[in-house]
């Protein structure tokens, strides 16, 4: 079985860990966690970056992976739904032209994402909350 | 002389680190392949945590050991510089638990081996240094701080001299004290 | 952090305040005992005896909520003695003498009814902490979740200061930023004051600039900070009112203090947007959820801590069957459908306008960041030869106008609520460190979720247990003016008596129902760290153990997992 090597930084804590996965790409698997040779971490790990990321597979232990778009099609109190993301993008982007235009931008809160993400999309959030809808009303979750 | 691995407290941040270690090195990587719910979770060491003191405890491989004295089913034996438990001759009478004078022997309920009839299993359990498996122990090879290690002879030996030169150089005069220690 | 982490293992002297890196950073914790191992002593301020305070040359076991007076304290001391670097006062500062004249009342004994330190320990800190030569403070949410924070982190940065502990390898001081990219984050300009890279909004000039790279006119007003969302819900009158809330990688639900409060302003408000990877609490009042890539299906930059900006890498594909997409993709689609274009065709794409933005981080190009693995901002030019900074304030040359650094003079205030009759102890969140944040992550691996699950623990000291008859292990019940929530027993002498603790990171066990939302003036940030709480009994253990079971059924079940067999396990 041919064998994919990836480094990447550890997505729990603020210490920067470099981790090199081992996955299997014919299965699209992760199958290890090594610690790799970073500034903070000088090769070593927490139990956090040697077992933290089978999550990712989806293994139905306290929530459920987000696969499709959702939309709550009767309102308030109704079911999720799933639906395209075409129309996910045009009743998200249509409420809010909406909501802009009857209270104005102040009336939206964007956040961005102190987790897994990444700064480019933290940086495309805050330009979407600025550019695109015109209010500074854009935070995180930094406090917690 | 049987090896056993020690922690060292001033170094151990009570992690857990190798708590998991142990699980993942007995059980195998294929408990990420399988339902979360399809495997024993059971370390064979535990980390404790007092005022002064955090390290994990485990079996510390004696080279007399109460556990085996104790056990009625012969399950407990020595093989290879280590103690190890064979849990299919385990009758679950807890002796050795009594026995163990650190603690280190503990009872694991079995989630996947059953009795011939059909009622589930308990047995005995502890550090076996990782017996046949590969880059083990398991524990202090994944540890963060460098806090555990495994002592065989040669290393309780050095550790000893140390110990005796210590004492010696602090029972020393001042100026005696103050020269470089030749072994 | 002011200066890098690999850093602290060469300082002289380490000052650790209100920060328990064993279980919030392991891997920092583990420049701490090298520290130590090289020779460096300790101090350890907490209010726990935490694993830093064990191997510590002196804890100050605190009083919870009194910071800013032991800080002060310490302050007076190293006045009094002739301790300062008078030099570095004179040179790179200013404001002294008002701080000298306000530290005159904050003697060890005057504070020590406040603080429960005693004088004698208190001077010894003040010595050790001026004179080792190389001393770095570390803080962590100890100073920073209560409502007088910010002012904490002045007198913090106050004795680093006076003894001219900035500016130089192994000093400075170190805030050590808790979740993986609150840094990025906030580097990335997702706070409601400034642009990327720390460009105040209010600025005419940089408003101009970042005009003319958007092309479109920009709003000069200060953002909402995320903390207050709940009271511009359900407060505030109508034409300032929050009507929709576009939530991104996170759950106010499960993360923010008096969550029966974020509740209702959730099902008040006319749209809520999640997108996740995961369904969480605040999915439940979602009008529509977008699913993204999770870490290892994308690409992108982090930035750690210490200003170290890392990449993180795509390693494997979304599972076959998820139609996900990108977070920047998803955030871009939305914002051209909604008139205002964006495109982008990948990360370093997004990187380069960024970069190109913030004078700050011109020169961490992704080819430098393949290079050197890691570059800690300011990094101000693209020639390969600037590989960033490790510590800030060289030179003693500060991120001020006049470059110099400035004295705050600032009193201890009290926290908002205190112990009384109903409610006599002292209630404080902490970290489990093998779970993080809201638990989406880490409750959903397998080994994280078998060390430690629902409904987590109360650390008690065993002379509490005594008193209020609870044994390790027991459920208990644990109850605040705002809510109430249960949990297990786990007495430990690592606490004192006067107060009692849990992690956040429980859904059965959510401590955030006690916690309240009184917030630091100027950082938004929650007194996480300290309200009134009271213990109580549950006398029906079984009819307790049962809830339990039945309401982590009932969870799994509302975050759409299919109830199964339960593997195959022997009954």
């Amino acid at each position: 079985m041919p064998i994919k090597e990836v480094q990447t930084t550890c997505a729990y804590c603020g210490a920067g860990c470099q981790i090199l996965f081992k996955a299997d790409p014919e299965n699209n698997k992760i199958l290890e966690a090594v610690p790799a040779k970073g500034r903070t971490n000088d090769g070593t790990l927490c139990l956090k970056g040697h077992y933290g990321w089978d999550y990712i597979n989806d293994p139905q232990i306290l929530t459920k992976r987000l696969k499709k778009p959702l939309i709550r099609r009767g309102g308030k109190g109704a079911p999720l739904e799933e639906a395209t993301w075409d129309e996910a993008i045009s009743y998200t982007a249509g409420r809010l032209s909406e909501i802009k235009k009857k209270y104005g931008p102040d009336s939206i809160m964007c956040t961005g994402s102190a987790r897994g993400p990444g700064n480019e999309a933290n940086y495309v959030m805050q330009k979407f909350a600025r550019a695109a809808i015109g209010t500074n009303n854009v935070d995180h979750c930094a406090r917690i | 002389m049987n090896g056993f691995v020690q922690g060292d407290p001033l170094l151990c941040i009570g992690c857990r680190t190798c708590t998991i270690a142990c699980v993942v090195a007995h059980e195998g990587k294929r408990i990420y392949e399988i339902d979360p719910d399809g495997y024993d979770f059971h370390p064979r060491l535990k980390v404790i945590k007092t005022w002064a003191v955090s390290v994990p405890v485990q079996c510390k491989h004696c080279e007399n050991p109460a556990c085996k004295a104790v056990c009625r089913s012969e399950a407990i034996r020595i093989e290879d510089g280590r103690v190890l438990i064979d849990r299919q001759k385990c009758i679950g009478c807890k002796s050795c638990t009594e026995a163990c004078p650190f603690g280190a022997v503990h009872m694991v309920p079995l989630g996947f081996e059953l009795n011939p009839d059909g009622s589930r299993r308990s047995v005995a359990h502890k550090c076996d240094l990782c017996n046949g498996l590969e880059d083990g122990p398991a524990c202090l090879r994944v540890c963060p701080t460098e806090a555990l290690r495994l002592v065989e002879r040669d290393d309780l030996e050095a550790i000893l001299d140390n110990k005796r030169k210590n004492v010696l150089v602090a029972a020393s005069s001042p100026e005696l004290r103050n020269r470089p220690t030749v072994c | 952090m002011s200066n890098g982490v690999h850093e602290i293992e060469d300082a002289k002297l380490l000052f650790v305040f209100g920060y328990n890196g064993a279980d919030s950073h392991p891997i920092v914790a583990r420049r701490i005992v090298r520290a130590k191992r090289k020779g460096a002593q300790i101090i350890c301020i907490d209010p726990r005896r935490i694993e830093t305070a064990r191997i510590a040359d002196l804890h100050l076991q605190l009083r919870n909520g009194s910071n800013l007076a032991l800080v002060n304290s310490i302050a007076q001391v190293i006045i009094e003695e002739g301790l300062c670097d008078d030099k570095f006062i004179a040179e790179h500062s200013h404001g002294f003498d008002e701080f000298k004249e306000l530290c005159k009342k904050y003697t060890p004994e005057a504070v020590t009814d406040i603080t429960q330190i005693h004088p004698d320990d208190i001077r010894k800190a003040a010595r050790m902490y001026a004179t080792s030569g190389q001393s770095m403070i570390l803080y962590g949410m100890g100073v920073c979740q209560f409502a007088q924070a910010v002012n904490v982190v002045k007198g913090l940065a106050n004795l680093a200061i006076m003894t001219g502990n900035f500016g130089r390898w192994g000093v400075g001081i170190g805030p050590v930023r808790g979740q993986n990219n609150v840094q990025g984050a906030c580097d990335m300009g997702a706070l409601p004051n400034s642009y990327p890279g720390y460009q105040n909004v209010t600025v005419p000039e940089i408003q101009a600039k970042f005009e003319k790279a958007w092309g479109v006119p920009l709003s000069n007003k200060a953002g909402i900070p995320l903390t207050q969302v709940p009271h511009y819900v359900l407060h505030e009158p109508e034409e300032k009112k929050i009507r929709a809330y576009y939530v991104f990688g996170e759950d106010p639900a499960q993360s923010d203090p008096d969550l029966a409060e974020v509740r209702e302003s959730l099902e008040k408000i006319e749209l809520v947007i999640l997108q996740d990877i995961y369904m969480n609490k605040t999915g439940q009042y979602a009008d529509v959820v977008l699913p993204s890539t999770g870490w290892n299906e994308h690409e992108g930059v982090y930035s750690c801590c210490d200003r170290g900006f890392q990449r993180i890498r795509k390693v494997i594909d979304p599972p076959a069957d998820a139609d996900v997409l990108y977070d920047w993709d998803i955030i871009s689609r939305i914002s051209t459908s909604m008139g205002y274009p964006m495109k982008y065709s990948n990360t370093e794409e997004i990187w380069n306008e960024v970069i190109d933005l913030c004078p700050s981080f011109v020169g961490a190009t992704y080819e430098k960041l393949e290079k050197y693995g890691n570059i800690q901002w300011p990094c101000r030019s693209k020639d390969m030869s600037d590989t960033g900074t490790s510590f800030l304030h060289k030179d003693g040359k500060f991120a001020n106008p006049d470059g110099k650094a400035k004295f705050s003079s600032i009193d201890w205030q009290p926290p908002t609520e205190l112990e009384n009759d109903e409610f006599p102890l002292i209630f404080s969140t902490n970290r489990e460190v093998g779970h993080y944040s809201v638990r989406t992550m880490s409750g959903n691996c397998r080994l994280l979720r078998n060390l430690e699950d629902e409904p987590g623990w109360i650390q008690m000291n065993p002379e509490l247990c005594e008193e209020l008859r609870v044994k390790h292990g027991e459920l208990v019940k644990v109850i605040s003016k705002r809510g109430h929530c249960i949990t297990r027993c786990l007495p430990t002498d690592r606490v004192k008596k006067q107060a009692v603790y849990m992690t956040y990171q429980w859904w059965i066990g959510a401590c955030n129902e006690l916690t309240n939302a009184a917030l630091d003036p100027i950082s938004n940030t929650p007194e996480y760290k300290y309200c009134a709480c009271r213990v109580e009994k549950i006398k029906d253990q079984i009819w307790a153990e049962k809830y339990l079971r039945e309401e982590y059924a009932k969870i799994r079940q509302d975050m759409g997992i299919a109830t199964k067999k339960k593997g195959g396990k022997a009954a």
